[in-house]
């Protein structure tokens, strides 16, 4: 296959993987492997931030680029990092043990095999989710048109990661919706029994459920699902003595 | 093409005052920007029908309630198989559905309904309810413009509820939106009345309603006044 048809059909198959229920790691570590088969990389990891801000390893095209990731982690220092905090890309070419602007992990990547890095921010618009990593054999990382199409492929990759998260979110907002209506439900339901059986009128029958929720220390959904089953005592609509009144 | 309608959405919508719009705005506009009778919003709790948010045009509340009674509808279909649901001839429709529902649509004057999912990705919420008191299909034009105002509509459901206080609805919908609380309210009643579980309350009214061709509300503000008991 010629480079190109390559670098399309990575594409498409990188596009697939936005479809339904995917794996942002299966997604991530499908990006690194592409940066070493299409790209020429010697090896290419991803970093996503966790939470806390801190970034975290999540994929990594070989078990050598995973050691040096986890050690750039460890020492705070190297072109991932950098590529995070700046949202530019990054490059060093010819790497210096001991010296230059990451001189501990300059000296482990050498260990490796490896001659110089670059780093691309996962990035959209104003906002970083975190940096893939690419690291050469070479004294010089990558050619330029290379690197445009693994910004292609960390572009995707970033528009994917952020709308799975804006899904879950709508998720939890919804379920919180729904559990919300369910409670209110409840208590409306146990208000109609309360008024039924005390002979009360409405407001009247939830002054009673508060009351009782109060002066035994219960949640009203659960005093609710109480009056509901029938499982409170007989005398629990009774009005309340004026103690226990609010 | 989207941007455009979205912007057009927007504009119209702002167009009430500022700040955020009122949910009744919704509808208002999806009536008059989509071009139809009336409009209105089902939210679903569950698999049924929850409540509407908002009514506009005609006989759209009437719409929605009985579909909240019969507990079928073009809506309550577009949510549950999560599809548009099309019926451009509801008098003389190509296959007869929604037995109850379709009489007495048509009796009130409705000739074609239409119905869209309102949802963000898979986070289904409910289904936006188009009415028209003649019969015919919508237009492309109308149909693009139905599709990013149910979007629009979730949009604006999740993010009042977003900023809501954990365990609460949020105010906007608490207010606006209609959940037929007094149904729930007779359904407790009559669980006593007839020592029988909510659920089978809740089918009692129903029955009540369908049998006696009254709207559910109707039969259950009766029972909470006091002037329907079922023994």
């Amino acid at each position: 296959m010629t480079r190109e048809a390559d670098v399309v059909q990575s594409l498409v198959e990188l596009a697939t993987t936005l479809v339904d229920d995917y794996d942002v790691v299966d997604l991530l570590t499908g990006l690194a492997d592409r940066c070493v088969s299409v790209l020429g990389a010697a090896a290419a990891g991803v970093m996503l931030a966790s939470s806390d801000g801190g970034l975290r390893l999540v994929a990594s095209s070989s078990d050598a680029m995973r050691v040096l990731e986890l050690f750039e982690l460890q020492a705070q220092e190297g072109p991932c990092l950098d590529a995070f905090r700046t949202g530019v890309p990054v490059e060093q070419q010819d790497l210096h043990a001991g010296s230059g602007r990451w001189p501990r992990f300059s000296t482990v990547a050498l260990e490796a095999g490896f001659q110089s890095a670059l780093a691309l921010p996962l990035r959209l618009r104003e906002k970083t989710i975190g940096a893939l990593n690419l690291v050469s054999a070479e004294r010089t990382p990558m050619d330029d048109s290379n690197v445009l199409v693994a910004q292609a492929f960390a572009d995707l990759a970033t528009i994917s990661i952020l709308q799975q998260r804006a899904t879950v979110e709508a998720q939890q907002v919804n379920e919180q919706l729904a559990h919300a209506l369910t409670s209110r439900i409840v208590i409306e339901q146990a208000k109609g029994v309360v008024f039924e059986r005390a002979g009360v009128d409405m407001s009247e029958a939830f002054s009673r459920l508060r009351g009782y929720a109060r002066s035994h220390n219960l949640h009203l959904t659960d005093v609710a699902r109480s009056a509901i089953d029938g499982t409170l005592d007989p005398g629990a609509w009774d009005p309340a003595p004026p103690s226990a009144r609010p | 093409m989207e941007g455009d309608r979205l912007s057009r959405i927007l504009g119209e919508l702002s167009a009430g005052g500022g700040g955020r719009w009122p949910s009744a705005r919704l509808c208002e506009v999806a009536r008059e920007i989509i071009g139809v009778s009336g409009a209105g919003v089902m939210l679903m709790s569950g698999d049924a029908p929850g409540g509407s948010l908002c009514t506009a045009g005609g006989v759209s509340t009437l719409i929605e309630e009985l579909q909240y009674t019969l507990g079928e509808g073009p809506c309550v279909d577009a949510f549950r198989q999560d599809r548009v649901v099309l019926e451009p001839d509801l008098a003389h429709p190509g296959t007869p559905r929604w037995l109850a529902f379709t009489p007495q649509a048509v009796e009130a004057g409705v000739r074609a309904m239409f119905a869209f999912p309102v949802q963000v990705g898979a986070v289904r919420l409910g289904a936006l309810n188009l009415y028209r008191d003649g019969p015919g299909p919508l237009t492309d034009d109308q149909h693009a413009d139905a599709l990013v105002m149910a979007d629009v509509i979730a949009r604006w459901v999740l993010d009042v509820q977003t900023h809501a206080p954990t365990g609460t609805m949020a105010q906007e919908l608490e207010q606006d939106a209609d959940f037929h609380f007094v149904v729930h309210n007779a359904a407790g009643a009559v669980s006593v009345q007839l020592g029988v579980s909510i659920t089978e309350a809740l089918i009692r009214l129903r029955a009540h309603a369908f049998g006696n061709d009254l709207p559910l509300r109707e039969v259950a503000e009766d029972v909470v006044a006091r002037r329907l008991r079922f023994q």
